[in-house]
């Protein structure tokens, strides 16, 4: 079969070669046939006759043995390409049309798509990632929340599901000593963690399992990023040390490149460093920043294991009511944790894109249609003079195949611009370090689509061309070589099909729009405009006692109030927004005490005085925190309304008074006495409900690690260098990260509505103008089609809102069969919204008749100027021409 | 007049001029011309494979892989294209031989019952 194919190929190239062996072969035969005719006496004239006639038609032999060699299939594809080529030269207005529509449905598709793989489909980079599992906690009252250490020991000593399983704690550490002081990204992960995943250190060693229990030494693994940006790639850089919030660091190897893990991560510390470090990591109900790795044992399902987990966690719960009471486990696959929640976006991107695709398909093969139905008479011709079926099929296929192939070229240059735009669009931790480019998959992709596309709008053209019949269509003038009603059939349906796929899309950008709109009105409770957020961690070795601390939030709060254009500044933990938070359980005085898992679970806000008005956020009744609220003074606090509402209920909460965590025999309750009531924030983004809140004075709980709110006449970014500078001339070591305003975060919060109301914004346009070209294309087609008819209609009397009200309504009945059709899919299809919607129902009716009336109006518009152009017609001058 | 001179020799079926081709081969490496030739005289001037079929026939054999060509000279030093059989034409040549065999057993049966 090879050879066969090498063989035909061979003959093609060197075809003239061929051609002159052949007639060497040849010639020779006749020769011989000569000289034989010559030795028994045959005179030279007659011998020669007799020759020609053995021989018969030397073109006909030579032409059997041409075929014999097999290059006729590959020569007459080439033909046709080269006839293809000719023809769309030809014609460059039909081709410039095509060519756009093709590029710009290729392009959009191919930069989609790249995204899609580069977070959906790519494979990640560690041995056997399907069976890969991240675990964590969940109660009712909070959802997904961290794994408590001991919990993560018990798991692994009494699970069976796990071949293994691996702590991983996020850290963030001051790295000092080196350039600017800058916070680190660390994570302490089991010593197993590394070899779990199938990688092994670039440079240097592992992990030992002696670096997994307390007391290890302090030994990191940098990562490849970190290692190149602040060592310089340095071969040598084994056994060197790194300062890590003060203290020295061993470095033992460097990670490979191929390393990135859900989330951004410079370093890796053995779990046992941590452990040392960590307090509260032998504490049960501490869940600080802690997950879990698992690497599904060999033959376990999932919903096994996660039968095994939930046991394991009842159990756990069991023995340890006050800290395990109504915690379970939840489970993720890994490539879901890094998915996160884009996985609805994408998909429904994907679907979008593919609808613009087929719009551009379907308009492309009725430009064909069109252009086939008058090229009827070229094809009979051809027909007629011996061109088979197959070969008037292979002709237009060819004619389709350059055009899409062109398009796919534009298009993949096209989508290398797009994805640059959709990826500024993208918030960058949110890519995780996923590669979204236009690459290899995502041009084969292309490649794909180009070979789909030019098949489903060659062959409808093709198919119905090879069928015409030759004595009609020659027969026939030729300029009233009509296209048959069931090409104006085909035409129709493809209009009415692009009319019902533009609505689909309109509908879901109309939603997007709709729920990004009640999104963005949420009130979050606090104000947004003009504040600045930065953190400050206070590294332990140094700051170790509650009076250094304090001193240290003092001067900076006082420092920077005195900068110019600062309104006000405060500091506070789990700011509102910022993706950080601390909860714990309280207990309420005088209330009936609930089960050990059932207990208030605020999130708790540390704060300094003037926090409220930093950030805007109301206070509904008695006061704020003043700088009279001392370590040795009362202990108070705020709550929000919710608190109030919950437990207070129509009692007035001030003077109230409330403790952390729940009541014990072993010790005295320590009550905080509620001295002001402050409005809800939504802590966790707008879209989610606002929570439990309670807030205590920053002198009674001195933090390590808090937000610096700043808020400000000016435009606060301006501000930055200038904190920086103040909390320098303070302590020149300590990093300030996370710099961001209260704007951003806002941004932030709801960048995957906006990224995909963007997108499919852009992607419905294009659709309905794709769509309106095409009604446009039909009607306007068969007015000239017509002419003649609507001559005569008017000869005979017709008015010209008769002519007007026929050529409208026919595009009325396209746009209407489409709305139809459109409607019901689009009910159907908006349910993969559900997830990107925000308080807007997927069969939104405002949304879905707004569209609705918006496409018919597009449809009338596209149908008024081929009326117009009926209206034109001269009944004399058509009529005459006949 | 050419309807009368071909009237001695007998319609070759279909198919097989590839295994007289074949079969010419397997005594060496032979021009087109030579192999019309030489089926011509074993077959008692019988069989006569026509130039217009034999070329063809030739070629497609080659593309097939069954006989393969070069160039050399020929007995009256002029440039002639050989054919000679591959391992795969001696191997064709087994079947088609074998399948000739059996249907002209089979035919003879057949003509002789009658």
């Amino acid at each position: 079969m090879l050879s066969d194919i090498l063989f035909r190929i061979r003959s093609l190239f060197r075809r003239n070669k061929a051609e002159a062996d052949l007639d060497d072969e040849l010639r020779f035969h006749r020769e011989q046939e000569l000289d034989k005719y010559g030795k028994s006496g045959i005179a030279d004239a007659e011998a020669l006759r007799r020759v020609r006639l053995n021989f018969g038609g030397v073109e006909q032999v030579k032409e059997e043995c041409r075929e014999a060699w097999g290059i006729h299939l590959l020569e007459t594809l080439l033909q046709d390409f080269r006839y293809g080529f000719r023809v769309l030269r030809k014609s460059p207005g039909f081709t410039a049309v095509a060519l756009l529509t093709l590029t710009l449905g290729i392009g959009a598709n191919t930069a989609i798509f790249s995204v899609l793989y580069g977070i959906l489909l790519r494979p990640l980079s560690y041995k056997d990632t399907a069976h890969l599992v991240v675990l964590n906690e969940t109660t009712p009252r909070v959802g997904t929340v961290s794994v408590s250490y001991p919990n993560f020991v018990d798991w692994r000593a009494q699970n069976s599901s796990f071949s293994e399983m691996a702590a991983m704690c996020y850290v963030g550490f001051s790295l000092s000593g080196i350039n600017q002081p800058e916070n680190v990204a660390g994570l302490a992960v089991s010593t197993n963690f590394l070899s779990m995943l199938g990688m092994h250190p670039l440079l240097g060693r592992d992990f030992d399992a002696s670096e997994g229990k307390a007391g290890a030494a302090a030994v990191t693994l940098l990562s490849y990023a970190l290692w190149q940006s602040h060592f310089g790639g340095d071969p040598n850089i084994i056994g060197r040390s790194i300062a890590l919030d003060g203290r020295s660091f061993s470095i033992i190897g460097v990670l490979p490149a191929e390393f990135r893990w859900t989330e951004k991560t410079d370093l890796l510390e053995p779990i046992g460093v941590w452990l040392t470090n960590n307090s509260g990591s032998n504490e049960r109900g501490e869940r600080g920043d802690l997950t879990v790795l698992g690497r599904l044992a060999p033959g376990a399902s999932f919903p096994q294991v996660r039968a095994e987990m939930e046991a394991i966690a009842a159990r756990l719960a069991n023995a340890y009511p006050s800290a395990n009471s109504q915690f379970g486990v939840v489970l993720q696959s890994l490539r879901d944790v890094f998915v996160r929640g884009l996985r609805p976006a994408v998909i429904v991107l994907f679907t979008a894109v593919s609808f613009v695709l087929l719009i551009a398909c379907a308009n492309v093969a009725n430009l064909f249609l069109m252009r086939s139905a008058g090229r009827t008479k070229e094809i009979a011709l051809r027909v007629a003079v011996g061109a088979g079926r197959g070969r008037v099929i292979t002709q237009m296929l060819a004619e389709s195949l350059i055009l899409t192939s062109l398009g796919g070229i534009a298009g993949s240059a096209l989508a290398v611009v797009v994805n640059c735009g959709l990826v500024s669009l993208i918030p960058h931790d949110m890519l995780a370090g996923a590669n979204v480019a236009v690459n290899g998959p995502a041009l084969l992709f292309t490649a794909g689509v180009v070979a789909l596309c030019s098949f489903v709008f060659g062959l409808v053209p093709a198919l119905h061309s090879a069928k015409a019949d030759v004595q009609t269509e020659l027969k026939d003038g030729g300029r009233t070589a009509s296209a048959g009603s069931s090409q104006s059939r085909w035409r129709g349906a493809l209009a009415c099909a692009e009319i019902s796929l533009a609505l689909v899309l309109l509908v879901g950008a109309g939603l997007m729009m709709k729920s990004l709109v009640r999104l963005l009105s949420v009130d979050a409770g606090i104000r947004t405009e003009h504040v600045l957020t930065m953190r400050i961690d206070l590294p332990q070795s140094q700051f170790d006692k509650d009076p250094a601390r304090l001193s240290f939030w003092e001067r900076v709060v006082s420092r920077v109030r005195e900068l110019p254009g600062v309104q006000g500044a405060a500091l506070g933990t789990g700011v509102t927004l910022t993706n950080e938070h601390g909860r714990t359980d309280i207990t309420i005085e005088g209330m009936i005490l609930p089960k050990p898992g059932s207990f208030p679970h605020p999130d708790v806000h540390i704060v300094s005085p003037g926090y409220v008005n930093a950030l805007g956020v109301r206070l509904l009744r008695g006061r704020e925190f003043t700088d009279m609220d001392k370590k040795d003074g009362a202990r108070v606090a705020m709550i929000n309304s919710l608190v109030t509402k919950k437990f207070f209920g129509d009692r007035d909460p001030i003077g109230g008074r409330f403790m952390f965590g729940q009541p014990s025999a072993k010790s005295e309750p320590k009550w905080f006495t509620v001295v002001g009531v402050v409005g809800d924030t939504k802590m966790y983004g707008l879209a989610n409900p606002a929570r439990l809140e309670v807030y205590v004075p920053f002198r009674q709980f001195v933090p390590d690690s808090m937000t610096l709110v700043v808020k400000s006449a000016v435009e606060p970014a301006v501000l930055t260098s200038e904190i920086r500078a103040a909390v320098a001339s303070i302590n020149k070591d300590l990093p300030v990260y996370n710099i961001s305003t209260m704007d951003q975060y806002v941004r932030d919060s709801v960048s995957t509505n906006r990224i995909t109301f963007i997108v499919l914004g852009c992607f419905s346009g294009l659709a309905l103008l794709l769509a309106a070209i095409g009604v446009y294309g039909v009607l306007s087609y068969s007015v000239a089609q017509r002419s003649q008819e609507i001559g005569i209609r008017m000869a005979l009397g017709a008015q010209s809102a008769d002519v007007l009200r026929m050529v409208l309504g026919q595009g009325a009945k396209i746009a209407a069969a489409g709305i139809i059709a459109g409607v019901v899919a689009a009910l159907f299809l908006t349910r993969l919204m559900t997830k990107l919607l925000f308080a807007v129902s997927t069969a939104d009716p405002a949304t879905f008749a707004g569209v609705a009336l918006a496409l018919l109006f597009a449809a009338l518009l596209a149908s008024y100027i081929p009326a117009r152009r009926a209206l034109a017609v001269d009944p004399l001058k058509t009529l005459r021409c006949q | 007049m050419a309807a009368q001179e071909n009237s001695k020799y007998i319609d070759l079926p279909q198919g097989t001029v590839d295994l007289l081709i074949l079969r010419t081969l397997v005594l060496g490496p032979q021009h087109g011309w030579g192999i019309s030739e030489r089926v011509q005289q074993t077959s008692s001037d019988l069989l006569r494979i026509q130039q217009g079929s034999l070329y063809p026939a030739l070629h497609r054999l080659e593309r097939r892989g069954w006989i393969k060509a070069h160039w050399g000279t020929s007995d009256n030093n002029r440039r002639a294209k050989y054919y000679e059989l591959t391992k795969a034409g001696h191997r064709q040549l087994e079947v088609e031989t074998d399948s000739w065999n059996k249907l002209a057993a089979a035919m003879a049966q057949v003509l002789g019952t009658a």
